[in-house]
């Protein structure tokens, strides 16, 4: 296992996209110290920033409160990153296999563009889970989000395939664009969930203040849910599907793009 | 979608403002281009344009229109999103309608008249881009326009305010190819409005020195990004102190342009508009100041590059 402990706070984010098991395994230590990373517009090396003990392989934690370095396991596509503290930005962006653990929190374009692969947050995340980059058509298509905390603004913005599940609030625009995959809010959201969707599943716990654009089409349990929450229970998520207990109050929407988009809000009997 | 005022006066026969108090803000607005003026497709000036207004409230520019909607604060976005909807036919709850202050009637009429109009023109303020949603506000506001050009030609237009903001904005995109929150760290430009944006930049405090070049971000900037303004070395080039000024380590007096500095000025449509300067400045012009920094910068030692072996990203 590789170790890379941070040595201090930088003012300026650092982006550290050599943090990536796909570039550090397999090479010697000395080779990983000189990997490059950039401090604003200086190119520096790796080891300017970090301790770094242990074997290159596909196994990397990284200590530290690394709010400031951005891009962490950019890409990746095998191995495990596990963060013992804070993320910075764009962590996982476009990963396409392995796993990345955050113990702390983690900011904005968590698992921006990602298409495999999973990523689970402890803490809270910021804004722009498992989003599309600006100009770009869709955002996540594959791979699984865990957010044990909050979330801020437009999670899952155009996410095409995948999962996010998110344990705590979430703030505006949940959803938003989306057109595909599946979102599930244990704690509810605030305004403007699934605003503008196309397609795609939004799973709520907790009653939503809804858009006028959405309609109400009917209560019921669907039958996927009683598999779903199977693979749901496993990531450490329970949802409830039993008729017993409740049902699901389906809307359509976004009648505004018009979109055939559902939203599952949980009625208690 | 857009076009410049003057097609506007000559052409627009269906007017909207969004969130903007153009009767106060943009006193020349009306008759110089949007109601009164004679055009010519429009030979009755004011007889042949319908005007609409939407705010929160009824300001001095709701006297001047011919149908005046009072939305409820922060409904923006609900509301533009319902007009999206029945453009396309789409069915909308009354109960929803109804948050918004409105009724669904006056939607749908005014939905009738976009449609009908020859050329509509749908400008939005600060009231519509500066509350809940932002962003996304103004994206709705676009994409409304937009998809009324199934029926009809409509275009829409941000109301600009603070000099040349429309000119910052036209040359970083002809430049760049983005018009603002570019990052150039690695030699190329990078956007991404919420990372690289001044504001996000300064309340986050990811840069560590500022140069402020005809804006006063000390008189309109949340408290985080002025503190942050504060502890980092801040340069100020404006032809007056300013409250940026106040809290910035350099000011730099510069002639003030269009007064006795020449330039371009991009009027809100885009349009480049030559100043010539009355009178003359014992200070250097904002361009010759820039001109003289970037001579000495480029006489500094470049940052050296990592000396490696090892693979280089890609």
């Amino acid at each position: 296992m590789l170790t890379l402990t941070l040595k201090e706070l930088t003012t300026v984010p650092l982006e550290a996209e050599a943090l990536c098991p796909d570039m550090l395994a397999g090479l010697s230590l000395e080779a990983i110290r000189a990997l490059p990373v950039l401090l604003g517009k200086r190119s520096l090396r790796l080891d300017d920033f970090f301790s770094i003990e242990g074997e290159g392989g596909e196994d990397i934690e990284i200590r530290g409160d690394l709010v400031k370095v951005k891009w962490i396991g950019r890409g990746m596509t095998r191995g495990r990153i596990r963060v013992v503290g804070n993320a910075g930005m764009h962590l996982g962006a476009y990963m396409k296999g392995g796993s990345i653990e955050v113990t702390g929190n983690a900011t904005d374009w968590v698992g921006g563009e990602m298409s495999g692969g999973s990523i689970h947050i402890a803490g809270n995340a910021g804004g722009q889970l498992g989003c599309a980059y600006r100009g770009s058509m869709s955002g996540m298509s594959g791979g699984t989000i865990l957010v044990e905390g909050s979330a801020g603004i437009e999670l899952g913005m155009r996410m095409k395939r995948g999962l996010i599940a998110v344990r705590g609030p979430v703030r505006d625009f949940a959803g938003l664009q989306m057109k595909g995959g599946t979102i599930v809010l244990m704690s509810g959201a605030e305004l403007r969930t699934g605003a503008w969707m196309i397609r795609g599943t939004i799973i709520s716990m907790k009653p939503l203040r809804l858009l006028p654009t959405f309609s109400h089409a009917c209560d019921y349990n669907p039958m996927f849910l009683g598999v779903y929450s199977k693979h749901l229970a496993k990531l450490g998520f329970s949802i409830p599907h039993d008729v017993h207990d409740g049902t699901y109050r389906r809307y359509t929407g976004d009648a505004a793009v018009p979109g055939k988009g559902e939203l599952l809000v949980w009625q208690p009997r | 979608m857009s076009c410049t005022l003057g097609e506007v006066k000559n052409r627009a026969d269906f007017i909207i403002y969004w969130g903007g108090n153009p009767a106060e803000c943009h006193p020349r607005h009306f008759t110089r281009y949007t109601l009164t003026p004679k055009g010519k497709f429009i030979p009755r000036g004011r007889k042949d344009r319908t005007m609409v207004l939407v705010d929160i409230r009824e300001t001095m520019s709701a006297k001047a229109a011919d149908i005046f909607l009072q939305v409820r604060p922060g409904k923006d976005f609900e509301m533009l999103s319902i007009l999206r909807a029945l453009v396309k036919g789409q069915r909308v709850s009354p109960e929803g309608v109804a948050e918004t202050g409105l009724k669904l009637e006056q939607l749908q009429d005014l939905v009738n008249r976009m449609k009908a109009a020859k050329f509509g023109v749908l400008f939005f303020g600060m009231g519509l881009s500066m509350t809940r949603g932002k962003h996304m506000n103004s994206a709705a506001a676009l994409t409304l326009a937009a998809e009324l050009n199934a029926f009809t030609k409509f275009v829409a237009m941000p109301m600009r305010g603070h000099g040349n903001v429309t000119g910052a904005d036209v040359i970083m995109r002809y430049t760049t190819s983005f018009p603002f929150g570019i990052h150039m760290g690695r030699g190329y430009p990078r956007f991404n409005p919420g990372e690289y944006s001044t504001i996000d930049l300064l309340v986050r405090g990811d840069n560590d020195a500022t140069l402020v070049l005809g804006a006063d971000p000390g008189a309109t900037m949340p408290k985080p990004a002025i503190e942050h303004l504060k502890r980092t070395p801040t340069i100020v080039l404006d032809p007056k102190v300013t409250h940026t000024s106040r809290l910035s380590r350099v000011h730099i007096t510069t002639a003030a342009t269009g007064i006795t500095a020449p330039g371009t000025v991009y009027r809100m449509d885009e349009i480049p508009l030559p100043l010539s300067p009355p009178l003359k400045s014992p200070y250097p012009t904002d361009e010759e100041v820039m001109r003289r920094i970037r001579e000495a910068v480029q006489r500094k030692e470049p940052w050296y590059p990592v000396k490696s072996d090892a693979p280089q990203m890609v």
